[in-house]
């Protein structure tokens, strides 16, 4: 069953004349990790708060389509009631901060008071949340005093708590290091194992490609393409839509080294590496 | 973590008392002076929240505030030992600056209720977390939002100072003067105050979209991650003060 359907959804931001997602018809299974690449104002972002109901809720503007997140539709829920089906974790980590909390343990708290869970059931949800992004240690600690990774990862841990079904990740690590977006995905890649469905919004195509098993191209507001990794990687106009394609793409393009069998170039360094040792 | 909490943490009485029967009690302690004006009643209840402050234990971080409050009553001790328009008898001085009594007494009265109302208000501030305190509030049907307002000035604020503390460096490190006479003061202004308020606008709105998808505005009940603390003496503390209110009120009406 689908987890997340889109039905030509329209949408218009209040102060602008052009549309931010123009027309867009998808569906998603239950346990994918989709990845949405894109040049900047492509329409990424606006895709993502459309999963949760930010578009149109928070923001207003002109709305068309339909879009049903696990049983839900957008238009007609409330931004709190989808919260619970859909989670989503922003770009800058600081601002997910509430700032009305002192510690780790509190913040994740913080969707769950609101929501009205019970006491209980929040403890074991938070230890879960903590534990399944490795932030038991810090669970004390003062949510300002963390590093980024981690301040994102108790971003992450807050809207695990809530048991969504599926999570939204609109550019998680652009503002981290290195270490601190490797922290990142490994959770990530917990949290699909445990069998939640990912929707991530993303410029690094290297981890996109390790991670996701299919890809959507937008530009402009539109779907240019939605099918796997390999096969978006594989295009030869992606530079025309201001992706660059993973750097084992590129290296086996200018090799013309493909895949056995396969229309694709390789896309991840496995792939790469299997397919260039075996020429 | 910086903040602007005045909060002194200490294992005392007062500390563990409800909040609410706190702020009841700086409310008593300041209408108590104001129902019977005489002397007495505020030097008692000047005494009254000092000895409670010495209780808590935080009469050493109750000094700057009170340093800073006689430096302004000093200035009030002055003017109207000088020019209170009532001063008949003349005590010391060299015209046209002599003190006189009458002026003096009024000082002194001043004195006194300045020095009880920020006793009774340090007494709520030192001896308070604020998140108890707003606990203690929305648990009392204050909306959740203006809770989580109340909450978030401790910890934004500090982080809005040190963006802009970043930003002065940032145009500093491009040349801009920030220092010298008024007008290179106000020349940098400009360029200092809008990349501030730019900054802080984004980081508002993007601070309540997480807040929306944490369920800020759901509508149902609400629950909370600590048990709902029980403080010792409530319903004493309340009829003592209900008392003392009513009994200076009585005293007003029939003295």
């Amino acid at each position: 069953m689908s987890k997340i359907r889109v039905e030509h959804l329209k949408y218009r931001y209040p102060s602008s004349e052009k549309l931010a997602l123009d027309d867009l018809s998808f569906e998603v299974d239950e346990g994918e990790m989709i990845g949405i690449i894109g040049r900047n104002g492509a329409g990424k972002s606006t895709l993502c708060q459309a999963f949760v109901g930010l578009v149109p809720h928070f923001y207003r503007g002109a709305y068309g389509g339909k879009v049903v997140v696990s049983g839900l539709e957008v238009l007609k829920s409330s931004v709190s009631q989808l919260a619970r089906r859909v989670g989503i974790v922003f770009q800058n980590p600081f601002t997910q901060v509430t700032g009305s909390k002192w510690t780790v343990y509190e913040e994740v708290a913080f969707g769950l008071e609101n929501l009205g869970v019970p006491r209980k059931e929040m403890i074991d949800r938070i230890d879960y949340a903590l534990q399944l992004l490795g932030m038991e240690k810090y669970r004390d600690r003062h949510p300002f005093d963390l590093s980024g990774g981690q301040m994102q990862r108790m971003a992450i841990a807050s809207v695990i708590a809530l048991q969504p079904e599926i999570l939204v990740l609109d550019e998680p690590t652009s503002q981290l290091d290195p270490q601190g977006s490797e922290e990142v995905f490994r959770a990530v890649h917990r949290l699909r194992e445990e069998g939640m469905t990912v929707i991530l919004a993303e410029h690094n195509m290297e981890k996109i490609a390790r991670y996701c098993n299919r890809v959507m191209l937008l530009d402009g507001g539109k779907i240019i393409d939605f099918a796997s990794p390999a096969s978006v990687f594989s295009r030869a106009d992606l530079t025309r839509y201001g992706v660059v394609p993973p750097v084992y793409t590129r290296v086996c393009r200018e090799l013309n080294a493909k895949r056995e069998g396969s229309p694709h170039f390789p896309v991840t360094l496995e792939e790469a590496c299997e397919v260039l040792k075996g020429r | 973590m910086k903040t602007f909490s005045l909060y002194v943490p200490r294992d005392s009485l007062i500390h563990r008392i409800n909040p609410i029967d706190k702020i009841l009690y700086t409310i008593t302690a300041i209408a108590v002076p104001l129902i019977l004006p005489s002397m007495a009643a505020s030097f008692l209840c000047m005494l009254i929240s000092l000895s409670l402050l010495a209780a808590a234990r935080v009469v050493r971080q109750s000094l700057p505030v009170f340093a800073f409050v006689f430096l302004i009553l000093c200035t009030v001790v002055l003017i109207q030992g000088w020019f209170y328009p009532g001063n008949q008898t003349p005590l010391f001085g060299v015209e046209p600056f002599v003190f006189h009594a009458e002026g003096l007494m009024k000082a002194c009265r001043i004195g006194i209720r300045v020095t009880n109302v920020v006793a009774a208000f340090l007494l709520l501030v030192l001896t308070t977390k604020p998140a108890d305190l707003v606990e203690e509030l929305v648990r009392r049907g204050l909306s959740p939002r203006i809770g989580y307002v109340l909450d978030s000035i401790f910890q934004i604020l500090p982080q809005m100072m040190n963006t802009t503390r970043t930003i002065l460096d940032a145009q500093r490190s491009r040349g801009l003067e920030t220092e010298g006479s008024l007008w290179v003061r106000v020349k940098a202004f400009l360029p200092l105050i809008v990349p501030v308020v730019m900054s802080s606008l984004i980081h508002a709105k993007e601070r309540a979209l997480a807040l929306e998808v944490r369920g800020l505005h759901f509508e149902g009940q609400r629950t909370w991650l600590r048990e709902k603390r029980t403080y010792p003496y409530s319903r004493e503390i309340r009829g003592g003060l209900l008392l003392v209110l009513t009994a200076s009120i009585v005293w007003r009406i029939l003295g």
